[in-house]
């Protein structure tokens, strides 16, 4: 098996395969050479310098890399070139299995707009909006879409329809504003997809985002493993992931499950995926599009069903038909007996809009114990390079239910320590700490939580006295030294020993 | 800077000129670490802490030429780099150089640093060229994200050690303003 990935999903795909004892062959750019995926695989190849353009999307040299290697499968991982058509059908070509939907699949969902058409043929609601790729460079286009601004009414978003992760998208409040977005959108679409293409989407909001975890064979047999909630997000990027949503009824649940299923059928889909929905104030459920991939957060469903996602995806890859513990963890998700959470840790500044800050890890310790989780491919003095995704570790913790699952985070955070680098930690903890965010029903979650709770300067600045006063302490504790303690015992304040240094060494939570 | 240096002052002989316990230290923010909320602080090794906070020491650098000590703390995850000296030698050397009327007054030359490592995606001034403040220098790409270096004050660009496409380290010069 090659990996065509890294970091912590390349780690967690290794993993499945030692399980398996199946041999793995690690691909690295020049910024990875000692990465920990690059350590933990049997075999390890180069391709290219640290640009993901020169290295982890040339498809070519990651096929290249697989025949030198007798590799006989590739798995994408997420991100990269996990949904490229292109790529999945070069594999393919190469007589080499690529682990995921087939290559018409994966073209039929990565085109937003087909994706759309698709779910509305399968009588999935789909957020109101437009169907049809309009282009800005075309008058007609430009005239049709202002047109149907007014059935799809304000405010609404305009959206790249080769896009994703908020690129190309602009809120337009008001008719007005609708001719500078369709530029700017347009612009951005063609800069980051170099397809400039865009569509209209009514926006609902406030909403909950929640997405439904899919697993289908290539005899047809789709089955849904439960969804998630993933409303908690900055710059349309997630933090925070958890399943089963919380406060669905168990009607609300099978119905969501069975809509994703639905369009997912219609679709051609086989492998792992997932339908990502709108839920809106009043209730009602609208399809968004299906990520053709294993998603980051799929952990939380792991922790839930006791399924190993990837080796599912394997068994499928190989041909073979669900298993059986797929449809029992399906035939169990309408009532989940347990609830798992996830928190991204990301090399990101909570107090500057999420600003990722990458640079060189200090110490790094990650927590442990009943009901956690950890994936990630940091070691303590590792790089985080700039090149790519900020995010450094993903913490998952599961109970019995909701309450318990976040008590065992609030436990897990206080056990994280990280210094070299800032990190996301300080939003997570103050998220778990927040009690509208404990409640049990899930009403206060919205994909505006970020925007309308979160003061990151401020929290910051809470802690800045303390944050003096160690420092201070810890220099002149590290400049006594032995025989100066001994001169000067009396110097030492005992309210150190007990609030501050005991606390710092020994990183658990009183 | 700071992130990259290898050395730790654990266990190190020097101490900081006069920080021990009892003697005011000034505690100064230094690298990226700092956040523009936060200002010097005064305060005594040991002194009591808001009780409940997590902390973690990080690196502590050796004492510079000055006795200066750059540590860092990350409290409640939030990472902090700060200076430490002693409060009376601070206060000694302000007034020295208060005397010499300063050092870098508004017409000395001005260096433009990195402040997140990354790649130079665009440079858009050349030496010569006379910037106004505010005007865009270059842009560092890391990680997704376009960070765009202004001028922070007119000048004529004396040095543009930054050229696009090359990788630049925390606190690498990119651009000098006369």
């Amino acid at each position: 098996m090659l990996i065509a990935n890294r970091g912590e999903i390349a780690l967690r795909i290794i993993r499945t395969c030692r399980d398996l004892g199946i041999e793995t062959i690690a691909v690295y750019s020049d910024a990875d050479a000692d990465a920990a995926h690059v350590a933990a695989a049997d075999a390890a190849v180069r391709i290219g310098p640290a640009p993901a353009g020169e290295s982890y999307l040339r498809g070519d040299r990651i096929i290249e890399a697989a025949l030198a290697t007798g590799a006989e499968a590739i798995h994408p991982g997420y991100g990269f070139l996990s949904e490229r058509a292109a790529f999945a059908r070069a594999v393919t070509e190469a007589g080499i299995a690529f682990v995921g939907p087939r290559p018409a699949a994966i073209e039929a969902l990565g085109d937003k707009l087909a994706a759309r058409r698709t779910a509305l043929a399968a009588d999935v609601p789909v957020v109101p909006g437009t169907f049809d790729a309009a282009r800005t460079d075309r008058a007609n286009d430009v005239d049709a879409i202002v047109t149907a601004a007014e059935r799809v009414g304000y405010p609404l978003l305009v959206k790249a329809a080769a896009g994703g992760g908020g690129r190309g998208m602009r809120r337009v409040a008001a008719p007005e504003g609708l001719p500078a977005a369709l530029v700017a959108g347009a612009a951005e679409a063609l800069a980051a997809f170099g397809d400039g293409a865009v569509y209209l989407e009514h926006e609902i909001r406030p909403a909950r985002h929640i997405e439904v975890q899919l697993l289908g064979d290539d005899r047809g047999n789709v089955v849904a493993l439960g969804e998630r909630d993933c409303s908690i997000q900055r710059r349309h990027q997630k933090l925070v992931e958890e399943t089963p949503a919380p406060g669905l009824t168990g009607e609300e649940r099978t119905e969501l499950h069975a809509m994703a299923v639905r369009a997912a059928m219609a679709a051609g889909l086989h492998n792992a995926a997932t339908a990502e929905f709108l839920f809106d104030s009043d209730r009602r459920f609208w399809f968004l599009e299906v990520n053709a991939r294993l998603q980051v957060e799929h952990g939380v469903t792991e922790l839930v069903t006791d399924l190993d996602l990837v080796a599912e995806q394997l068994y499928i890859a190989a041909g073979e038909s669900l298993s059986d513990a797929v449809h029992a963890a399906a035939s169990a998700v309408a009532e989940p007996g347990r609830h798992a959470i996830e928190i991204r840790l990301a090399a990101e500044d909570p107090a500057r809009d999420f600003a990722p800050v990458p640079g060189r890890v200090g110490r790094w310790s990650m927590p442990s114990g009943p009901g956690v989780r950890v994936d990630t491919a940091i070691r303590p003095g590792d790089r985080v390079p700039p090149d790519y995704d900020p995010m450094i570790a993903k913490v998952m913790t599961v109970g019995r239910d909701r309450r318990i699952a976040l008590r065992r985070m609030r436990r897990a955070l206080a056990e994280v320590v990280v210094s070299g680098i800032q990190t996301t930690l300080p939003f997570d903890r103050a998220l778990l700490d927040d009690p509208a965010f404990a409640q049990v029903d899930g009403s206060t979650l919205s994909t505006d939580w970020v925007a309308e709770r979160w003061d990151g300067p401020a929290a910051r600045g809470r802690v800045a006295d303390t944050a003096a006063v160690a420092a201070a302490t810890a220099a002149a504790e590290t400049g006594s030294t032995s025989s100066l303690r001994k001169d000067t015992p009396e110097e030492r304040p005992s309210g150190w020993r007990t609030t501050g240094r005991a606390a710092a060494m020994d990183q658990w939570p009183r | 800077m700071a992130n990259d240096r290898s050395g730790c002052g654990h266990g190190s002989v020097a101490a900081v000129n006069g920080a021990r316990h009892g003697r005011p230290v000034r505690v100064t923010p230094a690298g990226s670490g700092s956040g523009p909320e936060v200002m010097a602080h005064v305060v005594v090794p040991g002194q009591a802490m808001e009780p409940g906070r997590h902390i973690v020491i990080g690196e502590i650098g050796a004492p510079d030429v000055d006795g200066r000590r750059h540590v860092e703390v990350v409290v409640d995850g939030w990472r902090f780099e700060w200076m430490v000296e002693d409060e009376e030698l601070a206060a000694l050397r302000e007034r020295a150089s208060r005397d010499r009327g300063g050092v870098a007054g508004a017409g000395g030359p001005l260096e433009i640093r990195a402040i997140i490592p990354g790649r130079v995606a665009s440079v858009a001034v050349t030496p010569g060229d006379r910037v106004e403040l505010g005007q865009t220098l270059l842009a560092v790409e890391a990680m997704k994200m376009q960070n765009e270096l202004r001028a922070p004050r007119s000048g004529t660009i004396a040095r543009v050690p930054a050229t696009a496409g090359s990788t630049v380290e925390l606190g690498d010069v990119l651009v000098v303003i006369e």
